[in-house]
């Protein structure tokens, strides 16, 4: 499978939450073609240039004009991420039993499994 | 009635022998599906069985009583009054604890959906905290922090999508709300419900490495994102699969996928059909119970 055929076959929703996500991740502007790099999944520019067109019309980005070169860079809006987290937080908060309510990736971490865990990773990384 | 009504109650223990045995050696949807069936259909059979202890107290409303006394017959009285008021009491508190149940869940996961703006299914919270969240609904969406996305790299930022993704697709939320629900009627369904909340996550797993083509990716995602975790102080989860459920989940991607072995649902099988043929024969004792008061 070539890049070109993982890229098209992901559905437009994924790429959009890719891109999010790559963008909040980077903690700092990105331009298209920085988003692209970020992704290292061989994504088209112009495909990445849509989704992020796609972004700004939701109100879910901001652009202005990138440091160098010509072009744009994007960035997270701020205020809609804030807000939802005070939001989430309250929602949670209420909950003293929040994992039994809800499907939570990676919780329920107990103490003696840190070491666990980080054995297991290096053992895989060397 | 004999101890066909009473037995009912008490099998589902076998459900939960299944439970512990099915973990970590089924492939989790055939187990996933396999105990929430047979927790739902033994936690039926245990609220009929009340069901019918509580009938018995039919020959104390007023008009049967007069008809005791009247025709100087004794009605047939197959269970203690004591047992079946018991019986009652717990029936209550079985469906109030259900109802209790469902409204929370229901009620946080509509707080959760109305969050924020999503895209593509996504909704970012700029917190600090690392989570990610599957929240049901129509549509269901992804719930990620930034504290939370900032710890992964783009591969494994895609790992957890595509589990998280999994949860919505296949309604992950239903099958554990059906095993709390059994687990909430008859308090023996609780392993079963503990492995299920812990199964769903396995299914999870095994559809992000089926669907990314690599295990070793989905395994360094969740090891990373929990330790990253760990430096949060998170309630305390109120799993009953101990033993480090994260480290079973990561011992269970390096392994190859479990395959599919058809007997291991034999158990919970034979637990449900148990259960079903005690319910009957306990249902037409019942029956003629309910002709001796009435056509005498």
């Amino acid at each position: 499978m070539n890049d070109e055929e993982a890229g098209r076959r992901r559905a437009r929703g994924e790429l959009e939450s890719e891109v999010m996500a790559a963008l909040w991740a980077a903690g700092e502007p990105l331009t298209p073609a920085g988003v692209q790099a970020a992704l290292g999944a061989g994504l088209a520019y112009n495909t990445v240039q849509t989704i992020l067109i796609r972004l700004l019309e939701k109100d879910l980005v901001r652009r202005g004009p990138a440091d160098r070169g010509r072009g744009h860079a994007y960035w997270p809006a701020q205020d809609a991420a804030t807000l939802t987290a005070t939001r989430m937080r309250a929602a949670l908060d209420e909950r003293p039993d929040r994992q039994a309510v809800l499907q939570q990736f990676a919780a329920g971490l107990q103490d003696d499994d840190v070491e666990t865990l980080r054995a297991l990773l290096a053992e895989r990384e060397s | 009635m004999t101890v066909t009504v009473y037995l009912p109650l008490l099998l589902p223990v076998l459900v939960a022998l299944a439970a512990r045995r099915l973990t970590d050696r089924a492939r989790p949807r055939a187990a996933v599906l396999g105990l929430v069936a047979a927790s739902v259909l033994t936690a039926a059979t245990s609220v009929w069985s009340l069901l019918l202890l509580v009938l018995t107290l039919f020959d104390d409303l007023p008009a049967m009583k007069a008809l005791n006394i009247r025709s100087g017959m004794h009605l047939p009285e197959p269970v203690p009054d004591w047992v079946a008021i018991t019986a009652s009491v717990v029936l209550a508190a079985c469906l109030i604890n259900l109802a209790h149940d469902v409204h929370h869940r229901r009620s946080t996961a509509r707080r959760l959906r109305n969050a924020g703006p999503a895209a593509g299914g996504v909704v970012v919270a700029d917190w600090s905290e690392p989570l990610a969240v599957a929240v049901p609904g129509r549509p269901g969406q992804v719930l990620l922090t930034t504290g939370m996305l900032k710890v992964l790299d783009a591969d494994e930022r895609r790992a957890v999508l595509a589990h998280e993704r999994a949860h919505l697709t296949h309604r992950h939320h239903v099958a554990v709300l059906l095993a709390s629900a059994a687990a909430s009627v008859n308090p023996l369904l609780r392993p079963a419900r503990d492995a299920v909340t812990y199964l769903v996550e396995r299914w999870a797993d095994e559809e992000a490495a089926t669907g990314l083509g690599n295990r070793d990716l989905v395994a360094r995602a969740v090891a990373r994102a929990a330790l990253a975790t760990a430096d949060f102080k998170t309630p305390a989860p109120a799993l009953g699969v101990h033993g480090g459920v994260i480290v079973r989940r990561v011992k269970a991607l390096h392994r190859p996928a479990p395959s599919e072995a058809r007997w291991q649902l034999a158990l919970p099988a034979a637990a449900v059909i148990a259960c079903l043929i005690l319910a009957a024969n306990a249902t037409l004792d019942f029956v003629d119970v309910l002709n001796a008061w009435l056509i005498r």
